[in-house]
């Protein structure tokens, strides 16, 4: 494997069946949210629209939008479009700014709604910039604590892994983000809370989301790292003459990030809810922000649109995982 | 004869704290001179593997020592700073451990990590002067095309290739002792015994004295020049090899040499009954084969398809009432052809007939119906028992799925069962957990005698118990037999069981049956190479009749994934000539019911001569 | 004294006849974060149940004369009859706290129930039948476990009504895979014990061995990590209701009246103070016990292998 051409033939393989794995699922995601969003009850013409308008105009503007058609019918052409790199339009926004609503249905034809796309493509790289942020903060803080807590299972560095996993994990995110705004925005005037108007806009939500992510990481840190510790290969390494510094940075360590990547890979969704929340918080204009509102106003195509590009990154982000873990760790190329 | 190298003097290790805490070395003391190799024996909890990491000073909490001295080169090891202790075991002490597949980083290449070892202790040493030494240290091990093997990960390795390599990471700086604790437990006795010749070999070109610790007393005396027996951390006994074995002194080591079992001398405990000639098969065995595809890596991977072939074409008959043996080490398809023979899985081609039926020819009742016929005795006492079900329960659970008997009826049975094979009634409502290693096999085979079948396969049974438990056993399937005219087949790796109890033996190899023999013909006049190399490898003390030297090359056994054409034994046979490369024999007769599978068979006299003893 | 115990009977070890169930909630219960926890969480259990049936308040009742009231010792104004203070419409906290708590657990135990119920038969199955079967379950788990769950449970809280039910059902559904996964795994490690082929072999079938024989030996080290995520379905639960999306006002949840009293943050504190303070503590207990559950159970494990 590791002479080269052999290298790279496993490397174009291990990507096109997994990239071939990835499309399947996010075909699978989008199905089943389509179909999940078409079967609850709640018609989003009639938000649309707005409630005052008459049965008739809400069946014609289903009728010219196709959603009088049978559910695979729509989904056909749905993805059809995807496929095109269209993700359609949204019910609800113009394509010029905030959304209107249902506030008049006669002069909001479908020509002047905001492609789907542009939306995302609009936020996402607000909430990279949040993610990336928050990502940073947490291994800060997760590292040094993780790493030492499982170097020393059963004594203090342990103990403050396990009350500091403890204690983040239990601050319900919202909550932290109202209190931390209160007292470091309201009150000391640190650092700016609400909306965007820079940087430091990103800073304080970033925290917040931090709490949320470290508490895995810390405990994922300590477990793998006593793990290691206690392999045999480690304690021969001593009697092989190696020191115990290198023996803890190029082996333990090196053994013991395998499992972080993993989770850094399934962790993704939790690390999205928790950028929903804390966007909504802060009013921060990102994905998460964005996806509350087209919940809140039943934007379907919009939801649609963003269920799909999340999983899409999520197979991507975990291909990456899985091949840093393989280059680690050799063994999982079997 | 000058200072010795090593001259440990009134070692005593205890467990914790305290002047009453309780010793796990008592007063050990010897010497070991330059070159010399020094064996210690002691069963588990003799303290050997505590010695062995004494003289390293690797004891940790809450070992301790509490008095002696461990001099090294005229200095105290266990006096010495960390940073001392550190290089002086990296360099001037190798140890070998009885673990090869977990002693290295799985994440680094052997190489790599024997070259870190290497400039961790020798600081300056550049990478490729190291890497020339490693490579030039795996050739003297023998592992071929070593400079690509430097390059592989631990788990490319085998375990004797990995324990080769092992060796060389203690060799490399060049030390004066090697430390070698438990290093063939782990392996196939052939390839054991590959180890144990390239010890010996390495000595007198390396000029290393080895401290060589092990449960067996075949292995310790086959490398040894003088001998310690460790019994319950006090040394009992302490002779040069060959006095220890015509004339041991004390009771334990005569209790040692009197558990080994024999080969060739007559056995009181021999268990064997002739084959009998007029009897009619129970179950035959035809032509019977067994693949496996193996994932195949990638979407695109137009390669040829990779095929484990772990049984081939397998023929044979077990005939009622006989003791039937298949022997074999890891790797042979012994546990795939359990599963055929169990019907837990079906053969890709060739048939299997019970009572002269096709045991998967019957649909799902038909096999339920085979399986009440038929019973497996399994093979680990402790992970065969369901740890929560109570001794009653699981004895009488064959009764349950095959709806045989009424509540109360079962309740009977089982005490009738559970007497038969000696187990006392109070223990119907007990948890496996309370019972020793012999009662478990005993529960297991009550529970497949309940059924009352015709057929016992005997999987390992025997192996996880001691020699007393043993016999124990034995007697009672021996008595079962007598009374109900079950037939036995053995399945083992241990080929000394097998000469006391199996009528006619299968040697395996690799997924082929090598020899189909009788028991006589198989240990006094093998036919098939492999079958001399399992024999010159068991371990028993007699004068042996076949010496690994002269049975064994250094090779290693060929991957079951690509076999080569030709016979698959011979990369390792001393006799393989250009024919067994290119042609894989098949079984012959060799007169009555003997039959292997060897070219030179053709021309019988070309088989070497037994050493004269 | 001498005499009796010398009486020769059979050793059994004590901490070998456990179950290793019975072993890891021992180890647990050694640690004092365990006894901590359990102590903290069964004092809030108890609250939550017995306080509405005792008290005579009512958690709806709007008193607008005694709204915005502190608790007690924290200002002007303040009574015991309120003692953790008022809502802007004179409502209880104390109550409403605790009727939030009571929600809360209700969603995230029964959530998590389901959760596990789902994840450990899918898993069961798979790890079991292995093949097509386990290929096909895998695949649905692995793209459950790529739509985000927080999407998916807004997505149709948002569009339908949420009411209780639907609640579990959409958390408990979106959480399973991760059980799954580790269900999976752990059966197809217990599938090639010996007693598992043992039982194959005398004729049993694969529901008698699924369910009767690796169930019980394969739930429980799960289980014990699922107490880690009642506290996570709790969190998740007072989120959506902060959203809106959760169980609907009147009646109070944690989200609503934490989202409620953002409102009031800067005159009245404390109606975002105080549910927060109650999660946070039946939080705490519920992750301390889970920690020492999962440590205990991982020092079992290690010392078995």
């Amino acid at each position: 494997m590791h002479v080269g051409g052999g290298f790279i033939v496993f490397i174009v393989n291990f990507l096109i069946r997994r990239l071939a794995q990835g499309v399947i699922i996010v075909f699978l995601v989008s199905f089943l949210i389509f179909t999940l969003l078409r079967v609850i009850p709640g018609d989003p013409v009639r938000l649309m629209a707005g409630g005052m308008a008459p049965d008739h105009v809400i069946d014609q503007i289903a009728e010219d939008m196709g959603l009088r058609d049978p559910i695979p019918v729509q989904f056909v052409r749905y993805m059809g479009g995807v496929l095109q790199g269209d993700l359609g339009q949204s019910f609800i926004r113009p394509a010029s700014g905030a959304a209107v609503g249902g506030a008049s249905f006669d002069d909001n034809t479908r020509s002047e709604r905001a492609e789907v796309f542009d939306l995302i493509a609009d936020t996402a790289p607000f909430t990279l910039q949040l993610a990336l942020l928050a990502m940073a903060f947490a291994l800060i803080v997760a590292l040094p604590v993780g790493i030492y807590g499982g170097l020393r299972p059963g004594k203090w560095p342990d103990r403050l892994a396990l009350y500091m996993g403890s204690l983040f994990i239990s601050l319900p995110n919202f909550w932290l983000g109202i209190v931390l705004a209160l007292v470091l925005s309201v009150n000391l005037g640190w650092l700016p809370a609400i909306g965007y108007q820079g940087f430091a806009y990103t800073i304080l939500p970033a925290i917040v989301l931090a709490v949320e992510i470290a508490p895995f990481l810390i405990r994922s840190l300590t477990v793998s790292v006593a793990q290691n510790m206690r392999e045999n290969y480690i304690s021969v390494a001593a009697i092989r003459g190696i020191g115990h510094r290198r023996i803890v940075m190029a082996h333990a360590l090196k053994n013991a990030s395998v499992p972080l990547l993993n989770l850094l890979g399934v962790q993704f969704s939790m690390l999205l809810g928790g950028v929903l929340v804390v966007e909504f918080i802060f009013d921060y204009p990102g994905l998460g922000l964005l996806t509350i509102n087209a919940v809140l106003q039943r934007d379907f195509p919009l939801i649609q649109g963003i269920a799909i590009v999340t999983s899409a990154a999520f197979v991507v982000i975990n291909i990456i995982v899985d091949l840093v873990a393989t280059t680690i760790d050799p063994r999982l190329e079997y | 004869m000058g200072t010795p190298l090593l001259d440990v003097s009134n070692l005593t290790v205890a467990v914790g704290e305290g002047a009453s805490a309780p010793r796990v070395l008592t007063d050990i003391s010897f010497t070991l001179e330059p070159r010399g190799i020094l064996g210690v024996i002691g069963g588990s909890g003799a303290g050997k593997s505590v010695l062995a990491k004494a003289i390293i000073n690797w004891l940790e909490s809450p070992l301790r020592v509490v008095t002696g001295k461990v001099m090294f080169e005229g200095r105290d090891i266990l006096t010495m700073s960390d940073r001392e202790t550190r290089l002086l075991r990296g360099k001037a002490i190798g140890y070998v451990g009885g673990n090869p597949s977990g002693a290295l980083d799985p994440t680094m290449t052997v190489g790599a990590q024997i070259v870190e070892k290497l400039q961790a202790v020798e600081p300056g040493t550049s990478y490729r002067k190291a890497q020339e030494r490693v490579v030039a240290l795996l050739d003297a091990v023998r592992i071929p095309s070593s400079d690509q093997r430097f390059n592989e990960y631990p788990f490319q390795y085998s375990g004797g290739m990995m324990q080769r390599a092992m060796i060389v990471d203690a060799l490399v700086s060049n030390p004066r002792l090697i430390v070698a604790d438990s290093i063939t437990q782990p392996l196939d006795v052939t390839v054991g015994a590959q180890i144990l010749k390239l010890l010996r070999e390495l000595r007198d070109e390396f000029d290393t004295s080895i401290l060589f610790v092990s449960n067996s007393l075949p292995t310790v005396a086959d490398v040894s020049d003088r001998v310690i027996v460790l019994d319950r951390g006090i040394a009992v006994e302490q002779q040069p090899t060959a006095d220890l074995i015509t004339s041991p002194r004390s009771a334990e080591t005569r209790q040692l040499i009197d558990e080994l079992p024999t080969l060739w001398a007559h056995d009181d405990r021999s268990r064997l009954k002739p084959a009998s000639e007029d009897a009619r098969p129970i179950m035959s065995v035809r032509d019977v084969s067994r693949n496996y595809a193996l994932a195949s890596r990638g979407l695109l991977n137009f390669g040829p398809k990779r095929i484990l072939q772990a049984v081939r074409h397998v023929d044979f008959d077990i005939y009622e009432g006989e003791n039937f043996g298949i022997v074999g080490e890891s790797g042979c398809g012994k546990s795939t052809l359990t599963r055929l023979l169990t019907a837990l899985e079906p053969p890709d081609t060739g048939q299997i007939t019970f009572e002269g039926k096709d045991i998967f020819g019957r649909g799902k009742e038909g096999t339920r119906a085979f399986r009440r016929r038929m019973q497996l005795v399994l093979q680990d006492p402790y992970n065969s028992l369901p740890p929560r079900n109570s001794i009653g329960t699981i004895i009488g659970e064959p009764l349950v799925i095959h709806g045989l008997a009424s509540r109360k009826e079962r309740r009977s049975r089982v005490l009738e069962v559970m007497a038969e094979v000696g187990l006392p009634a109070s223990l119907y409502e007990e948890l496996p957990m309370v019972l020793t290693a012999g009662q478990r096999q005993r529960v297991n085979v009550g529970r497949a005698l309940i059924l009352e079948p015709r057929l016992m396969l005997m999987d390992e049974t025997l192996s996880a118990l001691g020699q007393t438990e043993q016999g124990q056993l034995l007697d009672l399937l021996e008595k079962l037999q007598a009374q109900h005219g079950v037939t036995y087949l053995y399945i083992s790796h241990d080929i000394a069981m097998v000469r006391r109890v199996c009528a006619r033996v299968a040697v395996m190899y690799l997924g082929e049956v090598v020899e189909l023999a009788e028991n006589e013909t198989l240990f006094f006049n093998p036919g098939h190479p492999y079958s001399r190399a399992l024999l010159s490898a068991a371990p028993t003390l007699e004068s042996r009749r076949y010496r690994s030297e002269d049975c064994l090359l250094d090779g290693e056994p060929p991957s079951p994934i690509d076999l080569p054409s030709g016979c698959a034994f011979a990369s390792r046979c001393p006799q393989a000539f250009d024919r067994c490369l290119i042609e894989n024999p098949r079984l012959q007769s060799r007169g009555g019911l003997n039959r292997a599978a060897c070219h030179l068979l053709d021309s019988e006299n070309t088989v070497p001569k037994e050493v004269s003893a | 004294m001498t005499n009796i115990s010398n009486i020769d009977i059979p050793a059994v070890d004590n901490v070998q006849a456990l179950t290793i169930a019975q072993r890891v909630v021992l180890g647990a219960w050694r640690s004092y974060e365990f006894r901590v926890g359990f102590f903290v969480f069964s004092a809030m259990v108890l609250l939550a149940i017995f306080w509405p049936m005792i008290s005579s308040i009512d958690p709806l009742k709007i008193n607008i004369r005694a709204k915005l009231m502190p608790p007690a010792f924290m200002g002007e104004g303040w009574s015991w009859t309120h003692p953790m203070g008022t809502d802007q419409l004179g409502r209880d906290m104390l109550m409403r706290s605790l009727v939030g708590l009571r929600y809360s657990l209700l969603i995230g135990l029964t959530t998590v129930v389901v959760m596990l119920a789902v994840g450990a038969l899918v898993g069961l199955l798979a790890g079991y039948r292995g093949g097509l079967t386990d290929t096909i379950l895998m695949r649905i788990t692995d793209a459950q476990l790529s739509i985000p769950m927080i999407i998916l449970a807004i997505a149709i809280l948002g569009v339908a009504r949420p009411t209780i039910p639907a609640i579990i059902l959409v958390l408990g559904l979106s959480g399973w895979p991760v059980y799954a996964r580790v269900m999976r795994s752990v059966v197809m490690a217990e599938r090639k014990r010996e007693f598992v082929r043992g039982a194959t072999i005398l004729g049993a079938s694969d529901l008698r061995i699924m369910f009767l024989l690796l169930l019980p030996i394969c739930l429980p080290p799960i289980a014990f990590v699922a107490v880690l995520d009642i506290a996570r379905m709790m969190i998740f639960e007072s989120v959506l209701g902060f959203l809106g999306l959760g169980v609907q006002p009147p009646t109070p949840t944690f989200g609503n009246i934490i989202a409620d009293g953002r409102k009031y943050l800067v005159n009245a504190w404390w109606i975002a103070t105080v549910p927060g303070i109650f999660l946070f503590l039946t939080l705490i207990s519920l992750n301390l016990m889970g920690a020492a559950l999962e440590r205990s159970r991982n020092r079992v494990h290690g010392g078995e292998a």
